[in-house]
């Protein structure tokens, strides 16, 4: 198996040439511990899905113990890289023509004797089944459609962060990505295949298939063949993509004059489809016929959908099936029909009663339509892994993501994406959860700004990443001086990374919205790929042990200063502390030239109040009020952030009689502090400073538990990039300082601008005025 | 007089043909209110006529003053009378010119200055109208009409409305005049598919409608069959196989989809064997499945939308459905397959006169038509042909050439008894001769049988007159030809 290796070309497919060889381990991938096969067989592609596990480096830290080396070492921890299994689960996605070579590449490359069985779901699975179990020597174990499907689809819509989005042709971004929702249900799924089916699904287990039609991607395939000659699919569609409609079809005006004004319809209205051809004469173009089929059949598809869904008061509508999948034309028809049948038509009392009980109803699309069918067999055949019990994340570094398939745009990628497509999920190690008190967890959009939406925001946010790219790569290998092959290693992330960028960069959608956050996670997810668990643990480590020494100082002057003063500065040194960020590149060079870069150097280069965002004053008054409960401290850095920014605040606030609750991100990125490091150090301040003592515990109990009444978000990622338009429940304070300059730019401020944001939800009374005196 | 005679019709515009006057245009010389709906392919005509008859009369002696005088207790008088009569007339376009001449050279009523007009068709040949007519078109809106004839036609016509069966006994199942027909759903399969909702005599609303109408059906037949006729494109149909090209659950599955409850029988993707097979498809087996497909979606769509707005009543109208019994099958099919049931598919014998008689019905709102009850005039109209192409392809091409309805306004608006228990049950005839093979033979027997009686009879009740025998005459062979006719067509 070596001859030519021909991914991405743009011949592929139609020849059903078998001597094309796999790249094995960039398709098929963690094959020699796979498990767990499915596979689902439409009328022209082949999903195949599996379980693998994977081991990959991750960083640890763990503490000296101090009462015997305390002289050993000036370092407060050490660090370590261990091995680490993760589950993954694998998609791929390839033309039926294929399904013979990768049959015998998998049986090549299956060391795991314990599989016996496949689970295989789609017409095609029937097809092929005696094929498969030939091959693969498994049982070809099947499993119904529907049940596959709508698995699959309860699957993603809860696991896969903007799974589902609104297509629209002629908006700035194409694609306009949901947040995902906890509540998925209940939903109505129009499954365009050969023909449509139109299923309700109320709950995991409980779905119905309420209607149906004959009428589906079957016809435009059909009909498109006996009218044009042209018997590819994918023909049909570029041929409608050009034609014109209103040659075909009779519209409004063509019988009236104009528009039917008594009845609401406009004059460019089809009264009948191909009605211009029952008498005319003429020829028709292949171009105008098929585009008066797609638009026939999308619009039908569309009111039936409409109407399914008012007659049950459904009003998230998921398109799926070979009929849409990915193909922008049929997206727009039938979102356009869905718009003309719900909100387009205001003489339609009965829909407006309708959506004013139920919202309109909204054509929705799935990123990862295509997987459903495997994805359902593939659970069905895990059942006791209990996959739905853990929350699974997408993999950037290892899924192909959406492409834009818009015949005009991107020929190319069209037919490469139709080739060979992948998904890969790793489980997450514990379930996420929404943090309890968001005030709408419905509606809560974590990042503030959608980069798909924005093309400036995004050329400067790629470009941004693309220029730190040579720093990580430097910090990479620094990270592992023992490994000689690191650089190598490092220079394959470069490439990966880089390309992922480029990507997303013709691409936005790739991936659902593009987002800082979501640039940062493909960044950590290709550094994990190439076991970079943590590059920035070398230099948390001398930072934390650095400004760890300087701790109880810097507690010693606050502790001097007047308790007015004192909460002032206290503030001033979470956002002084804020400075120190790695990811951020105006400081990164400040740091890299001049380590020695200091504390109240950082407090000098803060803007002056009042500040870009200020509510200290306000702040201020509710700390003359009584103690809060509880507060949760999302934290930032590590180093200065943490230890001489964050800790005496904390302290403060503990002094004052409120419990605290610290919240960190549990895997690296950058220079942020790790819940293992975290940890540490406040174990080493607790042993420091008799007011500081430790918790560990699930956060979103501790926080039901304590009763939090008071949220800090700190640093630039978490207060500014996302949750800055966050309401929560309860008290909230975000704070951090804008180091860079472009975004210092948008919001109006400049390079160090302080956002000290303080917010108490609308109908709860501020409690200041209950109480005028400090404690 | 060459109307009735044959296939070939129409589409040659050949306007040498001549009317009869007197059977199809009657009573022009004191005709009023016009009224004309102009389709893409027949032409509609109504107006009003006074119609002056013969009533016999009795009346009493006054035997106070002369009571020896003679032994009889009433004496017999002949009177002349008259009635209001609604003349209907539908004739294919191609004759519209010629229609047109015939009616200016008749008409004598010079009070007549205006023509209601509806129609696609109306707004075409309006120039030609007022040109040839001498009167001002004055066009009325297409919906409005189409739902005042229809409720007019529910209201006045006894059954009016019926149900579909092409395996049962009787192919035709009329429905009763009930005196509520309100709220009721409008499908009008024209060249598109309006779906109304029609909620009492002032206020219907089009609450949906689909591109997929009659007007798909041909043009995609025409495209596919290389057939531009119409009705040859639904005689194809009648005669294909439509699992030819149609793709069925079993052809998927091998079989049912039992967990989804899908038989094998039933059509997963319309055309769907024509996206792969290389073979060439007959033109039959593409028409059969073409109507499927747009007769199930009609079907489907009409139920969720009566489903959608509580309605039970589906009336289906429009060239599509006119008389067709392959299309009516497909559609009643689909509605019993999507409501199983539920809601019937309802057509009505009239259907092609809605629009007609709807701008017929504005233009004589003075008159207050609606206030008065009319009568079918059985002699002066033509009835609802068998249009099954298999059975009577020359009936079907008369049919199509011209067709009359004349309604006489009754003396006084009939009601039902009010001691009827339940009057939306009431079903006056005991027996239905259209459902009862042998009671109807016998009956037709009887009538035909009685007719020299009758004649005889008639001939003898004017004895004063000459020429009533030669009346008695042409009345047997109207009689007869009526009771002919009804044997073969009960309907």
């Amino acid at each position: 198996m070596a001859e030519c290796v021909r991914l991405d070309s743009s011949t592929s497919s139609h020849t059903m040439d078998k001597s094309i060889t796999l790249p094995p381990d960039e398709i098929f991938r963690n094959l020699e511990n796979a498990k767990r096969f499915a596979i689902d067989i439409g009328g022209s592609l082949t999903k195949l899905a599996y379980y693998s596990t994977v081991q990959h480096k991750v960083a640890k830290v763990r503490s000296f113990d101090h009462a015997t080396k305390e002289a050993a070492s000036d370092k407060l921890y050490e660090i370590s890289v261990q091995e680490e299994v993760t589950a993954r689960l694998h998609f791929i996605k390839f033309e039926n023509a294929y399904i013979e070579t990768c049959l015998d590449f998998i049986k090549d490359h299956l060391v795991n004797t314990d599989t016996k069985v496949i689970k295989a779901t789609g017409g095609g699975a029937h097809k092929f089944k005696e094929l498969i179990e030939r091959k693969l020597g498994l049982k070809v174990d099947k499993e119904d459609e529907m049940t596959c499907l709508i698995k699959g689809c309860n699957f993603v819509l809860r696991n896969i962060p903007h799974e589902a989005f609104v297509y629209a042709k002629h908006a700035d971004s194409e694609f306009r990505f949901q947040t995902t929702q906890p509540d998925i249900f209940p939903y109505l799924l129009v499954n365009i295949g050969s023909g449509v089916s139109i299923v309700k699904v109320e709950s995991e287990d409980k779905f119905e298939r309420i209607g149906g039609s004959s009428i589906g991607g079957g016809t435009f395939w059909g009909l498109g063949a006996l009218l044009t000659k042209t018997k590819r699919f994918d023909e049909l569609l570029q041929l409608a993509s050009k034609g014109q409609h209103t040659s075909v079809d009779m519209l409004v005006k063509d019988i009236y004059g104009g528009s039917y004004g008594s009845l609401g319809l406009t004059g460019d209205l089809i009264a009948s489809s191909f009605g211009k051809s029952a008498t005319a004469d003429k020829e028709f173009s292949k171009e105008d016929m098929a585009k008066s089929l797609l638009h026939m059949i999308s619009n039908d598809i569309g009111q039936l959908a409409c109407l399914y869904a008012k007659l049950h008061n459904l009003s998230r509508v998921y398109f799926g099936g070979f009929f849409i999948r990915g193909h922008p034309v049929t997206m727009h028809t039938i979102t356009y029909s869905i718009n003309f049948f719900t909100k387009a038509r205001p003489q339609l009392s009965v829909f407006i009663s309708f959506s004013l009980i139920n919202g309109e109803v909204q054509a929705l699309f799935l990123r990862h339509e295509g997987y459903l069918g495997a994805i359902g067999a593939f659970l069905k055949g895990a059942e006791e892994d209990n996959p739905n019990q853990y929350s699974w994340g997408e993999n950037y570094a290892g899924s192909s993501g959406l492409m834009s398939v818009s015949p005009d745009m991107n020929p190319m990628q069209r037919a490469r994406s139709g080739t060979f497509d992948m998904l890969e999920m790793d489980r997450l190690e514990r379930q996420l959860v929404n943090l309890p008190l968001l005030q709408d967890p419905s509606s809560y959009i974590p990042d503030t700004m959608d980069l798909t939406e924005d093309a400036l925001a995004r050329e400067y946010w790629l470009y941004c990443f693309e220029e730190a790219l040579d720093g990580v790569v430097k910090r990479a290998v620094a990270s592992q001086p023992d490994m000689p092959e690191a650089a190598q290693r490092a220079e394959k992330f470069r490439q990966k990374y880089r390309h992922k960028l480029q990507t997303l960069r013709q691409q936005p959608f790739a991936y659902g919205s593009l987002t800082v956050r979501s640039l940062l996670d493909t960044r950590e997810h290709c550094l994990n790929e190439f076991n970079f668990p943590d590059p920035y643990s070398k230099i948390k480590q001398k930072e934390n042990d650095m400004a760890l020494k300087y701790y109880q100082k810097a507690v010693k002057s606050l502790e001097e200063l007047s308790w007015e003063q004192r909460q002032f500065a206290l503030v001033r040194g979470v956002l002084a502390g804020n400075v120190f960020d790695w990811g951020a590149k105006a400081v990164s060079d400040v740091l890299e030239s001049d380590p020695e870069f200091g504390f109240e150097e950082a407090k000098r280069q803060l803007e002056e109040r009042p500040w870009l965002v200020d509510s200290y004053d306000q702040w201020f008054e509710r700390l003359k009020g009584p103690p809060h409960k509880c507060a949760l401290f999302f934290v930032d850095n590590s180093g200065v952030d943490i230890i001489l920014g964050v800790m005496p605040f904390v302290r403060e606030l503990l002094s004052r009689g409120t419990e605290v609750v610290l919240a960190s991100n549990s895997g690296p990125a950058l220079n942020d502090v790790t819940n293992g490091e975290l940890q540490i150090l406040t174990e080493r301040i607790a042993a420091m400073d008799p007011v500081i003592h430790r918790l560990d515990k699930v956060l979103a109990m501790v926080v039901r538990e304590r009763q939090t009444d008071l949220v800090i978000i700190e640093g630039m990622g978490r207060a500014i990039h996302t949750n800055y338009y966050a309401m929560l429940s309860c008290e909230s304070l975000k704070m951090a300082v804008i180091k860079n300059s472009w975004l210092a730019d948008r919001l109006g401020g400049k390079l160090f601008s302080v956002v000290f944001k303080y917010e108490v939800p609308a109908g709860k009374p501020s409690q200041h005025s209950a109480a005028l005196s400090p404690l | 007089y060459n109307v009735h005679s044959g296939t070939e019709i129409s589409h040659t515009m050949d306007k040498s043909i001549t009317l009869p006057p007197d059977e199809i245009f009657r009573n022009l010389e004191n005709a009023k209110r016009f009224a004309i709906d102009i389709g893409g392919s027949l032409t509609k005509l109504a107006y009003y006529s006074t119609v002056q008859h013969k009533v016999a009369k009795v009346r009493s002696f006054d035997h106070a003053t002369k009571v020896n005088r003679d032994d009889k207790l009433y004496e017999i008088s002949v009177q002349e009378e008259v009635t209001a009569r609604l003349h209907f007339i539908k004739f294919e376009n191609a004759y519209i010119e010629t229609c047109l001449d015939f009616i200016k050279d008749h008409l004598v009523n010079t009070d007549t200055k205006v023509i209601k007009a509806t129609g696609g068709g109306a707004h075409k040949f309006k120039e030609l109208i007022e040109r040839k007519l001498g009167l001002k078109v004055d066009k009325e809106d297409e919906m409005t009409c189409l739902i005042k004839g229809c409720n007019f036609v529910l209201r006045n016509i006894p059954h009016e409305a019926f149900v579909y069966a092409k395996h049962a006994d009787s192919e035709f199942r009329f429905q009763t005049t009930q005196p509520d027909i309100f709220p009721y759903l409008l499908v009008n399969i024209g060249s598109g598919v309006s779906i109304v909702k029609v909620e009492s005599e002032d206020k219907f609303e089009r609450i949906g409608g689909s591109s997929i109408g009659g007007g798909t059906f041909w043009g995609l037949g025409a495209l596919l069959t290389k057939t531009k006729r119409f009705d040859e494109l639904l005689q194809l149909a009648s005669k294909g196989q439509h699992t030819s090209v149609d793709m069925l659950v079993k052809d998927i599955y091998g079989g049912s989809y039992g967990s989804l409850g899908l038989t094998g029988d039933l059509i997963a993707s319309s055309f769907g064997k024509s996206a792969t097979a290389d073979k060439e498809f007959s033109k039959e087996d593409m028409a059969k499945s073409l109507l499927h497909m747009i007769s199930n979606d009609i079907g489907q769509l009409a139920c969720l939308y009566a489903k959608l707005h509580n309605l039970s009543r589906v009336y289906f109208g429009g060239f599509f459905i006119r008389g067709h019994p392959v299309t009516m099958h497909t559609i009643t099919y689909s509605i019993n397959f999507f409501t199983k049931g539920e809601v019937q598919a309802l057509f009505l014998r009239h259907e092609g006169y809605l629009g007609a008689i709807g701008a017929f019905l504005k233009g004589a709102e003075e008159d207050n038509p609606n206030q008065y009850s009319w009568g079918e005039n059985y002699a002066g109209s033509s009835g609802l042909m068998s249009v099954s192409p298999d059975m009577n392809p020359m009936q079907r091409a008369r049919s199509g050439t011209f067709d009359m309805l004349e309604m006489d306004r009754l003396e006084r608006q009939l009601v039902n008894l009010p001691l009827l228990q339940d009057p939306s049950s009431y079903i006056p005839d005991t027996m239905d001769l259209t459902e009862d093979a042998l009671a109807r033979e016998y009956w037709l027997y009887c009538f035909e049988e009685a007719l020299d009686g009758v004649v005889k009879r008639a001939v003898a009740s004017q004895p004063d007159m000459p020429e009533a025998a030669q009346r008695a005459e042409k009345f047997r062979q109207k009689y007869r030809h009526k009771l002919q006719t009804l044997r073969q067509q009960p309907l």
